[in-house]
């Protein structure tokens, strides 16, 4: 597999593993360092915003608190394009955008009665991702999901 | 022995009297939303955005009161106003983007002026017409600027820099004189300094605004939230005191939250905002939706629009101090966002619970008696908040909120009632 093929992988695996809700395997995808946000611009307030950020051990633990808040179980699926791949002169690092967007299939988030099985667009943006490259393996350093959806209703526990 | 009811215990009042309880038809019938926006929405001052939306000379920011499309400009003398976002040619909307500058030219128009794309006819910040496409060729004599300018609203900028607009030109008080008192609790913390909004997004959501602000106004649901549970409930948590003022506001008291006890949670105390002691958090809840929530070191507001009966959209705004350096405001954002943002633990949970309820609630239901009555000597537990905003919302409405088809009686003349 070459390296370009390494940071596909890894993208597609960071979304099969979340729509799983393996945040674990999620997580081994990324580097000890890494660093996770969801931002959005508001053209509103005209400003970047952060939404939501943490590093590994930050989103993990936040992963694990799930259990104990109560939550939307309405699954969400991650569908992703990878636009570019770009590596660094070293060729140990690498960049990648991708394209995002993430149905939701209504479970018990409303009456489940009517709604449950329903899917619908939760939101639509960009990954923008940063690895390391080493062995051929693509680690995740950095995950930037900057979204055009700012209008997310009940929003959710899942990262992105 | 505890045992299941029928319809007719079902529908029976619950043992409160009649201020203790309300009924469901309010959250979901057409003819009261209506009659709300009418009552209510179009007479009360309501914050509509913070003056750091539109910082600058010709900047301008859009929102809606009760239906009507309302624009905000600054203009070069700094004053911030209001006026509706209408066209007085052909009604059309003025200006559609959210936010923006009119420092630059549109398609239809020039610099500086405020111009609708229909047909091109052009307003100063200050409402004034000042151009009218081929004026005297269709108008000749018959028309002039003078007498085309916008519908102004009254707008004030109070309480560290909230812009409140009424719809209502015969309101005879100040927006101080509408707060009663029930803004100075956070006064002396939000008017040290100038704040900025950092945070903005808002939701839709299928129940009614009072259910939303139900949900502001109490603490008792804090058992939906595992995060105010660990970090709160403890005896000065349940000592804090829920306090109302005239015109349906209410406070509610602090405490110092126990942030550390939430697992990758820490304390906000090294950024506090000016005059609030660490880690306290108020609360200050407006009627008829607007909801001032100070954590220590970030602020949140929400503000409703009621869409429907059974529709609100909140939007979430989140503020910090305009003088925050970049690691502050950082901290502020992560404060905000890691409860209250879209992804956050707290915010989620309460839109959940909202939408369960209007999930339930639906307008041809048979009724549900909405329970206001637990008395703990008006401390965080106590429903006197909502006692206090129904009780409001009867006098406004002619309507008793327990049965909404009898007109609004003041408890105290319906208890005299009831025991005579």
């Amino acid at each position: 597999m070459s390296s370009a093929d390494a940071v596909r992988d890894s993208i597609y695996r960071s979304c099969m593993y979340k729509d799983e809700m393996k945040w674990e395997k999620w997580l081994d995808l990324c580097d000890e360092d890494f660093q996770y946000s969801i931002t959005a611009y508001s053209p509103e307030i005209r400003n970047d915003m952060i939404y939501l950020s943490g590093n590994r051990e930050e989103m993990l633990g936040m992963m694990k608190m799930l259990p104990k808040h109560n939550t939307d179980h309405s699954p969400l699926k991650r569908h992703c394009s990878v636009y570019v791949v770009e590596f660094e002169a070293d060729g140990s690092t690498a960049t990648a955008v991708s394209s995002i967007v993430v149905y939701q299939t209504q479970l018990d988030g409303i009456n489940s009665h009517v709604d449950a099985g329903e899917s619908k667009v939760f939101l639509v943006g960009r990954y923008f991702d940063k690895f390391r490259v080493t062995d051929g393996v693509a680690k995740f350093i950095e995950r930037e999901v900057k979204l055009d959806t700012r209008k997310l209703d009940k929003g959710s526990h899942y990262p992105i | 022995m505890a045992k299941s009811r029928n319809h007719e215990q079902w529908t029976s009042p619950p043992p409160f009297p009649q201020d203790e309880y309300v009924d469901s038809r309010i959250y979901s019938d057409q003819e009261i939303f209506e009659e709300e926006q009418e009552k209510i929405f179009k007479k009360a001052w309501i914050p509509v955005c913070h003056e750091s939306e539109l910082p600058e000379p010709y900047d301008f920011r859009t929102t809606t009161i009760a239906k009507e499309p309302v624009i905000l400009t600054r203009a070069k003398d700094g004053k911030v106003r209001a006026f509706l976002n209408v066209c007085p040619h052909r009604g059309n909307m003025l200006e559609r983007a959210p936010s923006g500058s009119f420092l630059d030219g549109s398609p239809s128009g020039n610099p500086r002026h405020i111009t609708c794309m229909f047909h091109a006819w052009q307003f100063d910040m200050k409402g004034r017409c000042v151009y009218i496409s081929r004026q005297e060729e269709g108008y000749q004599d018959r028309l002039k600027k003078q007498q085309m300018g916008l519908r102004e609203l009254k707008c004030e900028v109070y309480f560290g820099g909230f812009v409140w607009v009424t719809l209502n030109d015969q309101i005879d008080m100040t927006v101080e004189e509408w707060s009663a008192g029930s803004l100075e609790v956070l006064k002396p913390s939000l008017d040290e300094e100038p704040l900025e909004v950092f945070h903005y997004h808002k939701a839709i959501i299928p129940c009614n605004y009072k259910l939303w602000h139900d949900t502001n106004c109490e603490f008792y649901h804090d058992f939906l939230h595992y995060h105010n549970r660990i970090t709160g409930f403890n005896d000065a948590y349940f000592a804090r005191k829920n306090t109302g003022f005239d015109n349906g506001h209410i406070n509610v008291g602090s405490f110092e939250v126990q942030y550390d006890n939430y697992e990758g949670s820490h304390s906000r105390e090294e950024i506090s905002f000016p005059h609030l002691p660490p880690n306290h958090w108020y609360m200050i809840d407006m009627f008829p939706g607007v909801n001032f929530n100070l954590r220590g070191s970030s602020l949140r507001c929400d503000i409703m629009t009621p869409i429907g009966p059974n529709e609100v959209m909140i939007e979430f705004r989140g503020l910090g101090l305009k003088s925050d350096d970049a690691v502050t405001r950082r901290s502020r954002v992560d404060h905000h966002n890691s409860i209250w943002g879209p992804f956050g633990r707290n915010l989620h949970e309460d839109l959940l619970a909202v939408t369960g309820q209007g999930s339930a609630m639906n307008a041809h239901a048979e009724r549900r008696q909405i329970l206001h009555g637990r008395h703990e000597n008006e401390t965080i537990h106590d429903e006197n908040g909502m006692r206090h905003f129904y009780e409001e919302w009867g006098r406004w409405m002619d309507r008793l909120p327990s049965n909404p088809d009898k007109p609004f009686v003041e408890p105290a003349a319906a208890s005299s009632a009831a025991a005579g």
